[in-house]
């Protein structure tokens, strides 16, 4: 049974002072009473905006320029929103994403409940006890009733999106729209979020469309997955056959990207390049240019979206194919997706683990005052924390937020100083430099930022931010600046360097802007190098990109590397050494394929398990690597060897 | 409580610099003001007070003693309500001649800024409420369009128009040659009659501040996620734009209020003077012209103060309006 | 949240971030031969009416004893005329012509227009971003005085500060008006500053070496620009409605003649119960046009800097 049919849905932006850009091109897809369809993509691709035009809440200057939304049987695609409010929330309601500012600032939660119920008077009754029914909600999402007291700025990050979530349910809609519910919460908290969800989700029977970027989430979440590329969808499966065996490409590659630490060697594919410019024609497949298979006629002809397997795709070699699943499934993993990262059981041949450590940091205490009304508080972000860095090494701190990681990467940058121990680098004490000496040591320690969005400064060219740490801490001029900034630029890999030196942050892609950001922490030759979630902004088909530069450089340099994540993968990926803090505290430390594979402590062994993992049925965090038949076989080389 | 903490001792220091100012003003000046002032007041008058002149020594900076000195006898002066001898209102004390202005000021401002606020806000929250229809240009240009006269030009063309070509009101001043200040029906309905055309200057320019910042606020607001939010659940647009829009786009409107009152009274010197209004603004231009330098000082620390005061109750009211603020510290 | 192919699923920046007009700007300056941020506004229709209304005035004022046909103290005419064909806007009760002073004030409201929204707008920067940027102490006692500047009336104190001055000049006029009028700019400017001064990229400037003043000129001065020209903007039409307040107040410097001394001689010389209409109604219409310019430029720069605004 159909309940959300979408016909050739296309949604057009007209900015007044740049060209028209078709965000969502003749999309059509349908779903079921109860079902849960999961809508994959990743920045810019056009989910949300579909997720909008489905609510009819698209503003200007996005529009609905063709086809047609009908739910229930009822064309809504035209209605007036006075047609539309009695359906609204009843029928269709929504947990937006980032909830952080989708709730009322100036009044109570409990208001915000009230007002839903009286606006539907038919569905809620007259005469709705707000507390009795709010309250219950609330319990169902696992608050505690005296939220409904509250206002949002008092509430966390996690409580505002189980408060959202229990109000998209406070008039038992027949379907609920999630879009990136999760995005931005520690991983723990989205786990139990999640769980809550699809518990609900069984439980009430209603249906849900889950938009996300996050494809370890959706995969395990969703019944049905829709892959959304450059505003259009490209394939849609159902979410077992799916992880079995993708159709397209892209989705490959994406699912590539993914992989289970514990797994005993973990491969992690790329699809390099950045998304078409969708302001303009293009005659072939949009997928095209960064496609590892493509063809010639690929260039020329737009593939439609028809039927292959149990599901859909739009790529000319499964067209082509004539059991409709193309040549794809025989070919191997690595003729497919691009480029492969990978890990195995045996340590990585970089430094030697007893080497001399170059930093090291010993019985660090960082405590915070915060001013209150009454007297103070403190908390200690940091608490006795010691540990070494030695060259051609990578030691992983993995922990959530608020863990104290990035509280450490300061202190060892030299941002800020420990209350207490000391942290020295070769004979420098660095917790004891002031200014001159401080600027001294950024030539030999410098910093890999987190958002390559916010680490370069939008209004000056590559050359600009290479030149300075050169000409401030290796005093070259301007030429043998710019001489070293186009070799910077070719060891990190943007190549043919001519062509991105005057560029602008902005004419750059998430990914060659944190190439820069690398290339820049590298200019003055550092021997300590501090990366701090260097992965976690960028979109998940090129992250590996990113860490596979990350390994060249500690490998051909022999730098020692902090490397700082909230993501055991990553780790697993490319540390020789974790450390997992919690609450400021090294709970758990030693080689990378221990800590992961025979995690001891429970908080190490909870982050483990708030891994999604797609096609399979959730254990409990366990020691050692699970057996996911369906993954292997699409994911990996065969496993060789524990 | 923090909030109220912090904004009342910012009212504590900055009254403390208004006064220092008012202190240091006449004493950055070269030459002696004060010397000056004595002895043309000694000159003109034969019998002068000498604890009237031991005051005025005291506002405006006694040849005698070092400057802590002056400040500490200052401090003391204005501590005992002694602001000094008008030049001017001989022997009528500065504060005789303020407090007999004052409530001419306040009842204009105060009616008339309120009136703006209310108007505006409400015309600014219409216009974001239908925004980009022809109600919303409408008002959006009109103010802008109202906004850019200098309104003591309007002032003077009101007059031009309303009292002397058609004469439909008195030209200037409070109140009629046939009415005495007093609690009488004929003195009410006359300075009524007068404060019509120095109410209407004000009034024509005074909401449009209040219009566009509201509406910019409020399309602001609307544009969020809880507004978009609000209209997914399905609630009236009344609902939406009352409580998801204006309630939150008026809070900037709140401090901005408190903040505009300097400028305003600004305004009001301007136009008392074009109608020769007998209230505060036209007795510090007189002043000025007189150089009555005690009037001209006190006037100035009362209205600083005033505004003040004005300021730290808008905070207070902002405080109560907005619970980010109230509860900051409750969690 | 991140679009690098400049997709517009999300927007595109928080409101009052000002770093998108910087890069628009520098992208727009490298196809044109004029600077990034003209030829944005330019492109705006209402901003490019401002921008040639604001240019005519600039030559009038410039020009002002070629197109004026007569000096601006000539009182060689006979007294209290209203319109003629030799005076097109009549004359004043000295005689002098007023078209000519119109044509004059010019000069003195775009004099003081420019000198005192250049003073004010340096200030208002140097005191906002020194508080903004270094925070903590410096920025207490900074802030207490931005908001004394701003809760203080502001015409009371300017009137007060006329009234000591020994002499009355221009300068005067501008100083004063100057001393009085930064606080608003430095407010915007302060808490502009402190949302950029956490970026990342401030931080790698440090780790690349930079020094702090290098940092705050090259890295956060660069991402401010619309709101500094929109801070000029606003503290130059404040200063020109400031002259003409003080001038009409009789306050001003009686040597020069603007447009706020002219409507003060009108309102003086009994202009209108002599009905002549043209003395009052001129000052006040150009004055008004002069503003309506300033006005319109700031539609473009405004529409920039806020992209709600901008979707309108």
């Amino acid at each position: 049974m159909t309940l959300l049919q979408v016909e050739d849905l296309s949604v057009t932006y007209r900015p007044r002072d740049s060209a028209a850009v078709r965000a969502v091109n003749k999309v059509s897809f349908t779903v079921g009473h109860g079902e849960f369809v999961g809508l994959l993509g990743e920045s810019g691709c056009g989910k949300s905006t579909l997720g909008h035009a489905v609510l009819r809440l698209l503003e200007k200057p996005a529009s609905i320029t063709g086809g047609t939304i009908t739910f229930d049987g009822r064309d809504v695609t035209r209605l007036g929103e006075d047609e539309l409010r009695p359906m609204r929330w009843t029928n269709l309601s929504t947990v937006f994403q980032s909830s952080m500012n989708s709730l009322n600032p100036v009044i109570t939660v409990r208001e915000q409940f009230a007002d839903t119920l009286a606006a539907h008077p038919d569905i809620a009754g007259e005469r709705v006890d707000v507390d009795e029914r709010a309250g219950e909600l609330l319990e169902l999402v696992s608050l505690d009733r005296g939220v409904l007291r509250r206002y949002p700025h008092e509430l966390s990050g996690g409580m505002k999106q189980r408060v959202a979530l229990a109000l998209a349910l406070v008039l038992r809609p027949r379907f609920v729209l999630l879009d990136e519910p999760t995005t931005g919460l520690d991983v723990v908290v989205q786990r139990d979020i999640l769980d809550r969800l699809r518990e609900l989700q069984r439980s009430l029977g209603f249906a849900v469309l889950f938009i996300s970027h996050d494809l370890g989430t959706v995969m395990e979440m969703a019944d049905r997955v829709m892959v959304m590329y450059a505003g259009e969808i490209v394939e849609d499966q159902p979410a077992a056959d799916m992880v079995a065996g993708q159709l397209h490409p892209y989705s490959v590659g994406l699912l590539g990207s993914y992989a289970d630490p514990r797994d005993a060697v973990v491969d992690v594919a790329f699809t390099p390049g950045r998304p078409p410019d969708l302001s303009r024609e293009h005659p072939g497949c949009l997928f095209e240019p960064r496609c590892p298979v493509s063809v010639d006629a690929c260039r020329t002809k737009h593939p439609e979206l028809l039927p292959a397997r149990r599901g859909r795709a739009r790529c000319l070699l499964v067209e082509v194919a004539p059991d409709g699943s193309a040549r794809t499934p025989n070919a191997s993993p690595r003729d497919r997706s691009g480029t492969v990262f990978s890990a195995d059981a045996a340590a990585r041949n970089r430094g030697p683990a007893d080497g001399e450590p170059i930093l090291v940091v010993e019985g660090v205490t960082k405590t915070y005052r915060t001013q209150r009304a009454l007297g103070s508080t403190t908390t200690t972000a940091v608490d006795d924390v010691s540990f070494a860095l030695r060259p051609g090494r990578v030691s992983a701190l993995v922990g959530e937020s608020g863990s104290g990681k990035s509280t450490l990467a300061r202190l060892v940058t030299g941002v800020e100083k420990p209350g207490r121990g000391s942290i020295r680098f070769k004979d420098t004490r660095v917790d004891r430099l002031r200014r001159r000496a401080l600027r001294g040591y950024r030539r030999h320690a410098q910093l890999v930022f987190q958002d390559p969005f916010s680490a370069l400064n939008p209004t000056r060219t590559v050359a600009y931010a290479l030149s300075r740490p050169l000409r401030n801490h290796l005093g070259m001029d301007g030429a043998q600046a710019r001489r070293r900034a186009a070799e910077l630029l070719e060891v990190v890999g943007l190549s043919p360097a001519a062509q991105f030196l005057d560029k602008l942050p902005g004419q750059l892609s998430g990914g060659q802007r944190q190439r820069v950001v690398i290339a820049r922490a590298l200019a003055p030759e550092p021997e300590v190098l501090v990366a701090d979630e260097p992965i976690s902004m960028l979109d998940v088909s090129i992250r590996a990109e990113i860490l596979e530069l990350l390994d060249q450089l500690v490998r051909d340099r022999g730098i020692a590397m902090l490397y700082i994540t909230h993501d055991l993968l990553s780790a697993r990926l490319l540390a020789d050494e974790v450390m997992v803090l919690n609450k400021g505290v090294i709970v758990e430390r030693g080689p990378t394929l221990k800590v992961i594979g025979e995690a001891q402590d429970p908080y190490t062994r909870r982050l483990l398990a708030a891994i999604p993992r797609p096609g399979q049925e959730r254990a409990p965090a366990m020691a050692g690597r699970s057996d996911g038949a369906g993954q292997t076989q699409s994911l990996g080389r065969p496993p060789h060897g524990d | 409580m923090k909030f109220f903490v912090r904004r009342t001792g910012f009212f504590l220091a900055t009254l403390w610099a208004a006064v220092t100012l008012n202190f240091l003003i006449p004493r950055l000046e070269p030459g002696d003001p004060a010397e000056a002032l004595l002895s043309r007041l000694t000159s003109r008058t034969e019998a002068v007070d000498p604890a009237q002149l031991a005051a005025v020594r005291k506002l405006l900076g006694a040849p005698d003693g070092n400057l802590l000195q002056q400040y500490w006898e200052y401090l003391a002066a204005l501590a005992n309500g002694h602001f000094g001898v008008s030049y001017t209102y001989y022997p009528y004390s500065v504060t005789d001649v303020i407090s007999e202005a004052m409530p001419w000021t306040l009842v204009l401002v105060g009616v008339t800024q309120i009136f703006s606020f209310v108007v505006g806000t409400a015309l600014g929250a219409w216009a974001a409420y239908r925004r980009n229809t022809r109600t919303d240009s409408l008002i959006t240009l009109g103010s802008t369009f109202l906004g850019t006269l200098p309104f003591f030009w309007i002032g003077l063309l009101l007059i031009f128009v309303f009292a002397i070509t058609l004469n439909w009101f008195p030209e200037g001043g409070g109140y009629g040659g046939g009415s005495q200040p007093g609690w009488t029906w004929l003195f009410f309905s006359d300075a009524f009659q007068h404060s019509v055309l120095p109410a209407l200057s004000l009034l024509i320019t005074g909401p449009i501040g209040w219009i566009l910042g509201m509406r910019n606020n409020m399309v602001q607001t609307l544009g969020e996620d809880y507004a978009r939010l609000a209209r997914a659940k399905g609630l009236p647009r009344r609902r939406i734009a009352l409580t998801y829009g204006a309630r939150i786009a008026i809070l900037p409107n709140v401090t901005g209020f408190a903040i505009a009152l300097g400028s305003i009274l600004g305004g009001t010197v301007l136009v008392e003077s074009i109608f020769n209004y007998p209230g505060m603004g036209r007795l510090l231009l007189e002043a000025v012209s007189n150089k009555d330098f005690p009037l001209m000082q006190t006037l100035f620390l009362f209205t600083t103060i005033g505004v003040l005061i004005a300021n730290f109750l808008a905070d207070m009211a902002y405080g109560l309006l907005d619970p980010r603020v109230r509860r900051k510290d409750a969690t | 949240m991140t679009t690098p192919g400049g997709t517009p699923v999300a927007a595109p920046a928080a409101a009052g971030d000002t770093e998108g007009v910087g890069i628009a700007a520098l992208d727009a300056g490298r196809t044109h031969r004029m600077p990034g941020w003209f030829v944005i506004l330019w492109r705006n229709g209402k901003c490019r009416l401002g921008l040639l209304l604001l240019a005519a005035f600039v030559l009038v004022a410039v020009l002002a004893p070629y197109i004026a046909p007569f000096g601006p103290r000539v009182d060689a005419f006979a007294t209290s005329q209203g319109p003629t064909g030799a005076h097109w806007l009549g004359t004043t009760a000295q005689g002098e012509d007023v078209y000519s002073q119109i044509v004059y004030g010019a000069r003195t409201s775009l004099l003081v227009g420019v000198v005192a929204g250049t003073l004010s707008t340096l200030i208002a920067m140097a005191v906002g971003l020194t508080a903004g940027y270094l925070q903590g102490f410096v920025d207490e006692v900074l802030s207490f005085f931005v908001n004394l500047g701003l809760v203080v009336p502001v015409l009371p104190l300017m009137i007060t500060l006329a009234a000591y001055a020994p002499v009355k000049g221009l300068g005067l006029i501008i100083v004063v008006i100057t001393v009085t009028g930064w606080a608003h700019g430095a407010r915007i400017k302060r808490a502009q500053i402190i949302t950029l001064r956490t970026r990342d990229y401030v931080t790698a400037a440090k780790f690349a070496g930079d020094s702090t003043a290098r940092i705050i000129t090259h890295e956060i001065a660069p991402n401010m620009m619309s709101l500094i020209v929109v801070g000029f903007m606003s503290s130059a039409l404040g200063a020109i409605g400031a002259e003409a307040g003080l001038a009409f107040l009789g306050l001003g410097d009686p040597q020069t003649t603007s447009w706020g001394t002219m409507l003060n001689q009108a309102s003086l010389g009994g202009a209108m119960t002599t009905g002549q209409w043209a003395w009052v109604v001129a000052p006040g219409l150009i004055l008004a046009l002069l503003v309506t310019s300033f006005t319109l430029i700031n539609f473009g720069v405004d529409a920039l800097s806020n992209p709600h605004l901008r979707e309108d």
